[in-house]
């Protein structure tokens, strides 16, 4: 039991180390060095996704939960590193995104960015990813959250042209004021319940004021819905996701907002549940408005990144709603919205990852991702072509894709719960969605082939990165299509892993938390520590 | 050419200032102190470095080793952490004794290593701030020069600048 919690230190541990060990050696030699530097990051990437895939099975087939106490310090006083079902199946999803994005990263970022250590950056950010993903106190995921942000900063701003480090600015304070809104939250949170832990936290927070408790629910939806882009605090992520190299929106898109959307999951199910039924009406409208902002902003965004980028938004409101109606359910499950949105984050995940290395295709061969300028790909780059229209239906819910079991089975728990109007809304976004991806289609792959604006660049019309950039938006949009014929089982595992997560009672059991002081177990030369209550009175 | 006193102090201060970071790195694991505040001292060490002679002199001379020193800090922070695996629990606090030849034993453990990998990043980053810092200070200094060097009186340029400074603030737009 010791050694298998032991791997939950790997998905932070492995990246950290191997960026360390290139940035070590970043010094000596030249393009030897890069591809020396390629094949530890691809090492690092591949041990990430076994690990990953041994927790997910442990924790979301079997239903164990997996706690680390660093250093063998209890629960409230050392830093506790939890993997349950829901965690496990971010980290799951996420290697497969860092290791499904990498090889469109090697095949299209250019020498002087590999120079200035984007191979390292990359791991950085997988690191903070992973580790927010695992964090079991709010001090950690704040410190785990910074370190995405700074490593994903660099990202966007790698190579200095004036539009991303314009971008890189508002996306850099906006976040911080997102983060700074959660800080504050902790800072509450240690106030007035004397504790950062979250099993901790889970406790004691019924037994706090409400209005201790509307303050830090508030303060929490605040800053993770801004980190998830949620309806009125999204203004970051369209900002700044089409300027960075496709390859970097690519990752972007599949991993940045999921943070968010999982810490949003994990605090209202674990610390407020109550507030899921109270606050239902403002959550669902908050999704409602979501959806339909993110559909009907990408309909008016004259670029490939753009519109999908706008899409991320509206997708992230398909996930809220699913939270919100986590606890209700009249004939359904209760966890029936809960294990749809987990289901729906796994879709999107994977097909808007393969969608945007896709879009990032098409930029890179007509040198230009706007709509206007682009058209008749289809004659040159068929099997893309084919890629992006499999992954854009998928998108837009169509079966046998992925797109549609998540879909329609939080359309069903929406009906089920008798929220008709979100529900219409809903369906009236993935209608939009549809006409959307179908626009991009049709602007980039049919009509007249016009020339490209700029010449390819040369490393394009290499046949082995063509085939890089290529072959991983083939294997996602495949994945996309096994998650929805494989529905059923897909869906009664998340359906486990929401029930998982929605019971509070065993998360704290688990990481048992202690009050005592006497816990630590001082035994120090001068002094024995008298056992004293930390509980306030 | 910085002044006198500068380069004076910095003879004297600079060995201080490092063996009083090491010091407060070597304390830091029972009394306040530690790889972070240590790494700082280090870093205004090198500052002192940078202000007296020159960021030049001191990019050439350490520039080049600073994403090493990062590297190599993190990976030995990391590394001490995987120690702890010989206990059972990963960032667990191991002990070693070690047996020199004069100063009898050492007790040495995982946390002090850690501390060292800290003192390297914070050293190495801030030190790396401090000379890209210093680089602009040094563009922004001459770009001031530039604009405050004395126009010869019977140029063009003085004509204008004073016919400016005739029509007030408001016409040099």
């Amino acid at each position: 039991m010791a050694m298998s919690a032991n791997l939950l230190a790997v998905p932070v541990a492995a990246p950290l180390l191997t960026a360390a060990l290139i940035l070590l050696f970043a010094r000596w030699g030249g393009r030897t060095l890069i591809r020396h530097q390629i094949a530890l990051t691809t090492l690092a990437l591949c041990i990430n996704l076994v690990v990953a895939v041994l927790l997910f099975r442990a924790a979301a087939g079997q239903g164990q939960r997996f706690v680390l106490q660093l250093g063998d310090w209890s629960a409230p006083f050392g830093i506790t590193v939890y993997g349950d079902g829901l965690s496990t199946t971010l980290l799951l999803l996420t290697a497969l995104v860092a290791l499904a994005v990498y090889p469109f990263a090697v095949a299209t970022i250019d020498y002087h960015r590999a120079r200035m250590g984007f191979h390292p950056l990359y791991l950085f950010l997988l690191m903070g990813v992973n580790g927010a993903f695992l964090a079991g106190d709010l001090f950690n995921l704040y410190v785990f959250f910074e370190v995405l942000l700074m490593a994903s900063f660099v990202l966007l701003t790698i190579g200095a042209q004036p539009a991303q480090t314009n971008s890189g600015i508002r996306y850099v304070v906006l976040n911080l004021l997102a983060s700074t809104v959660f800080l504050v939250a902790a800072g509450i949170a240690y106030g007035t319940l004397g504790t950062l832990n979250f099993a901790q936290i889970a406790e004691r927070l019924p037994l706090a004021s409400p209005a201790v408790r509307t303050v830090f629910a508030g303060l929490l939806l605040v800053g993770f819905g801004s980190k998830a882009a949620i309806f009125p605090l999204f203004f970051w992520l369209p900002a700044s996701y089409h300027t960075p190299p496709p390859a970097v929106t690519a990752l972007f898109g599949g991993l940045l907002t999921k943070v968010g959307v999982y810490t949003l999951f994990r605090s209202f199910t674990l610390f407020f549940p109550e507030l899921l039924l109270s606050w239902q009406p403002t959550l669902l409208t908050i999704a409602g408005a979501t959806m339909l902002v993110g559909a009907l902003g990408a309909l008016a965004q004259p670029g490939i990144r753009r519109v999908l980028s706008f899409h991320i938004i509206s997708h992230v409101g398909f996930m809220l709603m699913g939270l919100a109606v986590a606890l209700s359910g009249n004939s359904l499950a209760v966890g029936f919205g809960l294990g749809a949105a987990i289901i729906y984050l796994c879709h999107h995940m994977i097909i808007k990852t393969a969608l945007i290395m896709a879009g990032g295709a098409v930029e890179l061969y007509m040198g230009s991702d706007r709509l206007a300028s682009i058209g008749g790909l289809v004659s040159r780059q068929p099997l893309l072509a084919f890629l992006f229209f499999m992954a854009a239906i998928s998108l837009a819910g169509v079966p046998p894709f992925s797109g549609f079991v998540s879909k329609l089975s939080l359309l069903q728990i929406t009906l089920d719960t008798r929220h008709w109007v979100v529900a219409g809304v809903s369906v009236f976004a993935s209608l939009l969605t549809m006409m959307n991806m179908m626009r991009l289609w049709r602007e980039s792959f049919w009509g007249d082939y016009s020339r490209p604006s700029r010449i390819p660049s040369r490393i394009l019309q290499s046949r082995a990165r063509q085939q890089l950039m290529l072959t991983p938006v083939a294997l996602l949009v495949l994945l996309s299509l096994a998650l929805g014929i494989l529905g059923e089982p897909a869906f009664r595992l998340s359906m486990q892993v929401a029930q998982q997560a929605l019971d509070r009672q065993a998360y704290i059991e688990a990481v048992s938390p202690s009050s005592q002081v006497s816990a630590l177990q001082i035994h120090s030369h001068t002094f024995e520590v008298e056992t004293v209550s930390t509980t306030r009175p | 050419m910085p002044e006198l006193y500068l380069r004076f102090l910095n003879r004297i201060l600079t060995p201080v200032l490092l063996l009083l970071s090491l010091y407060l790195l070597l304390r830091g694991h029972n009394l306040p102190g530690g790889g972070f505040i240590a790494g700082l001292m280090a870093a205004a060490a090198f500052q002192l470095q940078i202000l007296s002679r020159g960021h030049d002199r001191v990019r050439r001379t350490i520039g080049p080793y600073l994403n090493s020193g990062i590297g190599l800090g993190l990976a030995i922070a990391i590394c001490s952490g995987i120690v702890g695996l010989l206990d059972g629990f990963f960032f667990k606090g191991v002990w070693f004794s070690l047996n020199l030849p004069l100063l009898g034993y050492l007790k040495i453990g995982t946390p002090v290593i850690f501390d060292l990998g800290v003192f390297l990043v914070v050293v190495s980053v801030a030190t790396s701030y401090l000379l890209g810092l210093s680089r602009v200070s040094d563009a922004a200094a001459l770009l001031r020069r530039d604009t405050d060097s004395p126009v010869p009186p019977d140029s063009p340029a003085s004509v204008l600048w004073d016919a400016n400074v005739e029509t007030g603030p408001g016409a040099d737009s």
